[in-house]
């Protein structure tokens, strides 16, 4: 692994990240200073998730002269058009370069609720740093106490370091694929099931992912009841509802009661929504102590995290939302590898399990052989 | 028209380009030249000794209001015929002046015909190149020769060194060195020296005279307020070398070590 590499393909932004965790604080309004079209595609996905997404809408003008101005203006209008109980300001890489400064307008818009000022731009290495400066400010406003930060500060530096081992920042380029043929795969678990092979079934999602790969946990498990294998099957999940940032806890809330009324027990909570770094190393740990017999391992979300150590005697399936996961999987080992496109935009604005390719492939296939 | 000759003028702050371009602005027109001094530098000071010591309506200022450029909101015409532009800037420490210089280039290159007409452009440009903006005007293909002016002290040498690496890097021939003294000890050999191991030639050697700086007060360039002064004559000089000169070659800056000796 050379951490000095240059990475070219295209990979989200530390802006982006900012604008995902202002969301997780659950901020009414976020306002990016820069020009309208910055982070557009995620600007809108989180408009469908519930927050306000807005815009300085520097242009030409506002890069020569500067959006001091432009700034003041949008917290003064987004104040009286959404009313909202908490807001966030975040650069983009114009305003950063020339030297906007945020706090200066923040001050003199003087909004009578708290601000979380994010002063980042798209070109940091490890785009983890547009969620710690948010954190930062988070703590500076008092929206966050220190031990959340210190812990959400230790998730994010494990979280680029599963990345840089096995993940898209693993090398220089990694080519976007579309994984295996879903059809083909869920046959397979079938057939381990018919055969009366026991299953791993793990779900290590991050965050409002876990909407979608809970729905694979659970299609699993109506197959194997199905066939009458349901013992030989046992499930984790990262869905604790006591940790994490408000949000990210009340999505763990969601999924777990979902799972719940279709009656899919966890038999091992293996950490938070936003714990999907380290929940690797205990379920590591689980395998070795209780489970290092099982034949086969369906692993959602976010796959490359989980060490191979007690796992790679094991016929491995991996569900990723990332294409370009599919090769660094298949060379740690998984066997089979597929691709849940377009999940994220799925998993936004939802509060309730939404189905998963995956799963309904394995639904119609069991059909077929039942 | 023979062919438009498209210089600019760089080299350390206050070594004097304002005045030197603005004079040799006058003085070319004096010969009879159609003459276009452009100003880059956000302080918009380039042609006002051309103007009777009064500012113009800057580019940037009339973007800033968001106005419709036309060509005479922003082209004006000085002594003796130069015309004189300003690019103008933002608010110092906001915004980008960078970025400032390529949108107000680009605005001038489109709304102006006159540009098209000179047969001398002169681009004043700011002393410190801190960003890729401050050399648009040659990254626009603006400009097709740069000249370097610095007096023989050591840090005008410095920096006249770097620009002529700059220069280099950017694939931008340099026409010339130009002195404008400091009377500083053995200036002229210094600075003949310096222009010969680049691998150019001293095309001018101005002396310090009071008259320049009694004659700025006034508001004025001295070819138009003092033009039977020897230092008048000089700018004619240097005016008709830089309209005859033909040849320009790509410097090569001096190591550190060298220009030192140089100097001392």
């Amino acid at each position: 692994m050379d951490k000095n590499i240059t990475i070219i393909h295209p990979r989200p932004s530390s802006i982006v990240a900012a604008l995902y965790t202002l969301r997780d604080l659950n901020v009414d309004v976020a306002v990016l200073h820069g020009p309208p079209g910055c982070s557009f595609k995620h600007a809108r996905l989180l408009e469908e998730d519930g927050i306000h997404v807005v815009t300085t809408a520097l242009d030409e003008n506002g890069f020569v002269f500067g959006g001091h101005d432009a700034l003041v203006n949008v917290l003064h209008k987004v104040n009286e058009m959404f009313k909202p109980k908490l807001v966030g300001v975040v650069g983009t890489c114009a305003s950063m370069i020339i030297g906007e400064e945020m706090h200066e307008p923040v001050m003199e818009a003087d909004l009578d609720v708290p601000v979380i000022e994010v002063e980042v731009h798209a070109g940091y290495r490890n785009n983890t740093k547009g969620v710690i400066v948010a954190l930062e400010s988070a703590l500076n406003v008092g929206i966050i106490d220190k031990t959340e930060f210190e812990r959400q500060r230790f998730l994010l530096e494990e979280a680029t370091n599963v990345e840089l081992r096995h993940g898209a920042a693993s090398r220089e380029y990694l080519a976007p694929s579309r994984g295996d043929v879903k059809y083909k795969v869920a046959q397979r678990i079938i057939e381990l099931l018919k055969e009366g092979k026991r299953g791993l079934v793990i779900m290590n999602a991050k965050k409002e992912t876990g909407y979608m790969f809970a729905d694979i946990t659970v299609a699993i498990n109506e197959v194997a009841e199905q066939l009458g294998k349901a013992d030989n099957i046992v499930n984790m999940a990262n869905i604790d509802e006591k940790l994490g940032l408000p949000r990210v806890r009340h999505h763990a809330e969601c999924i777990a009661n979902d799972l719940k009324e279709k009656g899919v027990v966890i038999h091992e909570n293996i950490g938070g929504l936003d714990e999907y770094p380290i929940a690797g190393n205990t379920v590591d740990q689980l395998i070795k102590d209780k489970y290092i017999d099982f034949d086969f391992a369906v692993i959602s979300g976010v796959p490359h995290a989980i060490p191979m150590d007690h796992i790679s005697n094991m016929e491995l399936i991996s569900v990723t939302n990332g294409p370009r996961q599919v090769l660094p999987l298949k060379e740690m080992g998984h066997e089979h590898v597929l691709v849940e496109i377009d999940l994220h935009p799925k998993t936004l604005g939802v509060n309730h399990i939404v189905e998963s390719e995956f799963g309904a492939t394995l639904r119609e296939v069991a059909k077929e052989s039942l | 028209m023979s062919v438009q000759k498209r210089i600019a003028i760089y080299g350390k702050g206050g070594i004097g380009k304002s005045s030197t371009a603005s004079n040799v602005a006058a003085a070319c027109a004096d010969e009879g030249y159609t003459v276009m001094i452009i100003g880059c530098d956000p302080k918009s000071d380039s042609s006002i000794t051309l103007l009777g010591g009064k500012r113009i309506p800057t580019i940037l200022d009339l973007l800033r209001e968001e106005k419709d450029v036309k060509e005479e909101d922003v082209v004006f015409t000085g002594y003796n015929g130069v015309k004189c532009v300003e690019v103008g800037g933002p608010e110092p420490g906001i915004g980008c002046a960078g970025r400032g210089i390529i949108v107000a280039i680009q605005t001038l290159k489109k709304i102006s015909k006159t540009l098209n007409e000179m047969d001398l452009i002169i681009y004043d440009v700011p002393g410190d190149i801190v960003c890729g903006g401050f050399v648009a005007p040659i990254r626009k293909g603006l400009v097709k020769e740069a000249y370097v002016l610095t007096s023989g002290e050591y840090m005008p040498l410095y920096a006249a060194n770097n620009i002529c690496r700059g220069l280099a890097k950017i694939n931008t021939p340099l026409s010339g060195i130009i002195c404008n003294s400091r009377s500083v000890s053995r200036e002229k050999e210094i600075v003949t020296k310096f222009a010969s191991e680049i691998g150019s030639d001293l095309m001018a050697f101005i002396p310090k005279e009071q008259i320049v700086q009694d004659c700025e007060r006034d508001g004025f360039s001295v070819m138009e307020k003092a033009p039977d002064s020897s230092i008048a004559q000089v700018y004619r000089d240097l005016a008709k070398a830089i309209m005859q000169r033909d040849t320009s070659v790509m410097p090569v800056a001096l190591d550190d070590e060298r220009l030192r000796e140089l100097t001392r």
